[in-house]
């Protein structure tokens, strides 16, 4: 708890800073008058043609699927290269001079990066990495 | 800080509120101010690059109070939105992307244990708040009811998206190597001479430092990957109708991130807070005793840290203004074709360099391994601290030591 309260303290602190600063500009600022055109979304000076607000392209759903999958796989990785140094003992396997603690680590990351491998080589044969 | 407030007599949770409070107000004058000294000397870099004097008049020399002025101006500046515009969307976005550059931050080290908050999965942190800059940027292009803001937020999602994977898998090496995800405890181990720092340890991680250069790069929206802004096609892609300070806050996140990556590259490659020579240990300071002599060797380690970060920023800003910008075809290729491959492949190299060759390929160039490590880690009251100046462990020590004549024992293991 007290390695979590001084982090939400600074994202309040750091909100606060922002909108007072905004706050500040909206009171030292210009009045607005605003206008018509002035309000207009910029379109190179033309006439907006239609609205916005249209569907995605579906390429880029696509893309964030990818990168759910191997962002999540690729989390797993952390707790292990913590864990290789420490908990699976490979610094007393490294003193002790046996090779099979270090093997098996090796191993069963080895293991894991070859799923994500083949994940890999089914999005690259599928073409979701061609951007057109 | 903390502990020192306790000890005069408050409760706990205000000493840890007023100690957060200290460290955000210096860490926000961090920002602000480093964002105005990087935003001139981007426009002083941008001049001589391109055979230009940039400002030259206010403040008087060199226009070194340009950045102040302009901010001022802004500060002045009405604040316009479009007709059909998201109006809460459209005024969160700036503060969400303000706030997750600065909260990464927070667990950023400066030098040894001067830090906002220590935490224990340091580096997670600043990867993952360092990634919700991006919905900033992404609600920003979708608020706007501008094409050219959602074009711009499109690229920007798809680009950052992407680039996080291979970012993810360069930082983890050094976590690998370290065993630990606190940035303190990293930055420890690369103590010693210039061969400690982990771009050194194999030829893996010397790849990987260039791949993670990549991805920061790209990740932080600067070119040639500033596809989300292009004002040469996009206008100013998802910061189009934005005006005033709102408009300046994406600008200071980027300038924050920008310098927030570099910190993390020093941190994590390149030996943080540790100068290429350890000057203060071969004179006998250590920064971990708590004494004057120990915030004199913090300080040092301070300035070290910042003049690295500064290095990774002026690097950035001489990428920016010398190569082309990327289609955003090519922007992806590169990351998923290219780096994410190169980082997995270097990964498994540095993974297998770690747990088979500790000592490097030729062991009796350096001492066994482990010896150096477990004497910084269980130093001496408690904490992780201690470089063991005296205890015979330390390199630089061990350069000079008479017993090894060949002079290569600098090449220690980590």
């Amino acid at each position: 708890m007290e390695a979590i309260l001084p982090v939400l303290l600074f994202v309040a602190i750091a909100a606060a800073v922002s909108v007072g600063l905004v706050v500040g500009s909206s009171l030292i600022g210009p009045n607005k008058r605003t206008n018509r055109v002035k309000e207009m979304p910029y379109e190179s000076g033309m006439d907006p043609v239609h609205d916005t607000r249209r569907r995605f392209d579906v390429r880029f759903h696509l893309v964030a699927i990818t990168f759910l999958v191997f962002d999540v796989e690729l989390l797993f990785l952390y707790p292990w290269a913590v864990a290789s140094r420490s908990a699976a003992g490979v610094d007393a396997a490294v003193s002790q001079g046996l090779v099979s603690g270090r093997g098996l680590v090796f191993a069963g990351a080895m293991a894991f990066i070859a799923l994500v491998v083949v994940g890999f080589a089914y999005d690259w044969r599928k073409g979701v990495f061609r951007w057109r | 800080m903390a502990e020192f407030l306790i000890g005069l007599g408050l409760p706990g949770w205000l000493a840890w509120s007023i100690a957060a409070l200290v460290s955000a107000v210096l860490l926000l004058n961090v920002i602000a101010g480093g964002a105005l000294v990087f935003i001139w000397a981007e426009r002083k870099i941008a001049a001589r690059i391109q055979d230009r004097l940039g400002p030259t008049r206010t403040g008087g020399r060199f226009g070194w109070l340009q950045s102040l002025a302009d901010g001022i101006k802004l500060l002045a500046k009405e604040d316009l939105m479009p007709e059909g515009a998201d109006g809460l969307l459209f005024r969160l976005a700036p503060y969400v992307s303000f706030c997750a550059s600065f909260c990464a931050f927070i667990a950023l080290p400066f030098a040894f244990d001067v830090v906002g908050q220590r935490l224990n999965v340091a580096v997670f942190f600043v990867v993952a708040v360092l990634g919700l800059e991006v919905f900033g940027v992404i609600l920003a292009g979708y608020a706007s009811a501008s094409k050219w803001s959602l074009f711009g937020a499109m690229r920007e999602a798809a680009q950052v998206v992407s680039y996080e994977v291979p970012l993810g898998m360069c930082v983890v090496v050094p976590v690998m190597l370290a065993g630990t995800m606190d940035l303190v405890t990293i930055g420890e181990k690369q103590a010693g001479w210039m061969s400690n720092w982990y771009l050194f340890h194999d030829p893996f991680t010397f790849v990987i430092f260039w791949v993670y250069v990549t991805c920061a790069v790209a990740s932080v929206n600067r070119a040639p990957f500033d596809l989300a802004e292009a004002e040469s096609e996009l206008v100013a892609g998802f910061h189009t109708e934005y005006s005033g300070l709102r408009w300046s806050f994406f600008f200071m996140a980027e300038y924050g991130s920008m310098f927030l990556v570099s910190a993390l590259a020093a941190v994590l490659f390149l030996g943080g807070w540790n100068g290429p020579v350890p000057v203060a240990q071969l004179v006998g300071l250590s920064e971990g005793t708590g004494d004057s002599a120990a915030y004199f060797v913090r300080l040092l380690g301070l300035g070290n840290l910042i003049a690295k970060a500064t290095l990774g920023v002026l690097l950035m800003m001489w990428i920016r203004w010398t190569l082309p910008r990327l289609r955003i075809d090519q922007v992806m290729t590169t990351c998923l074709k290219y780096c994410t491959p190169i980082a997995a492949v270097m990964f498994a190299g540095a993974m297998f360099w770690q747990l088979f060759l500790p000592g490097g390929l030729l062991p009796g160039w350096s001492r066994p391994a482990g010896e150096i490590r477990e004497g910084w880690l269980e130093g001496p009251g408690g904490l992780p601290a201690a470089h063991p100046t005296t205890s015979g462990h330390n390199v630089g020590v061990a350069a000079t030591d008479p017993s090894d004549s060949s002079g290569l024992a600098t090449r220690s293991p980590r």
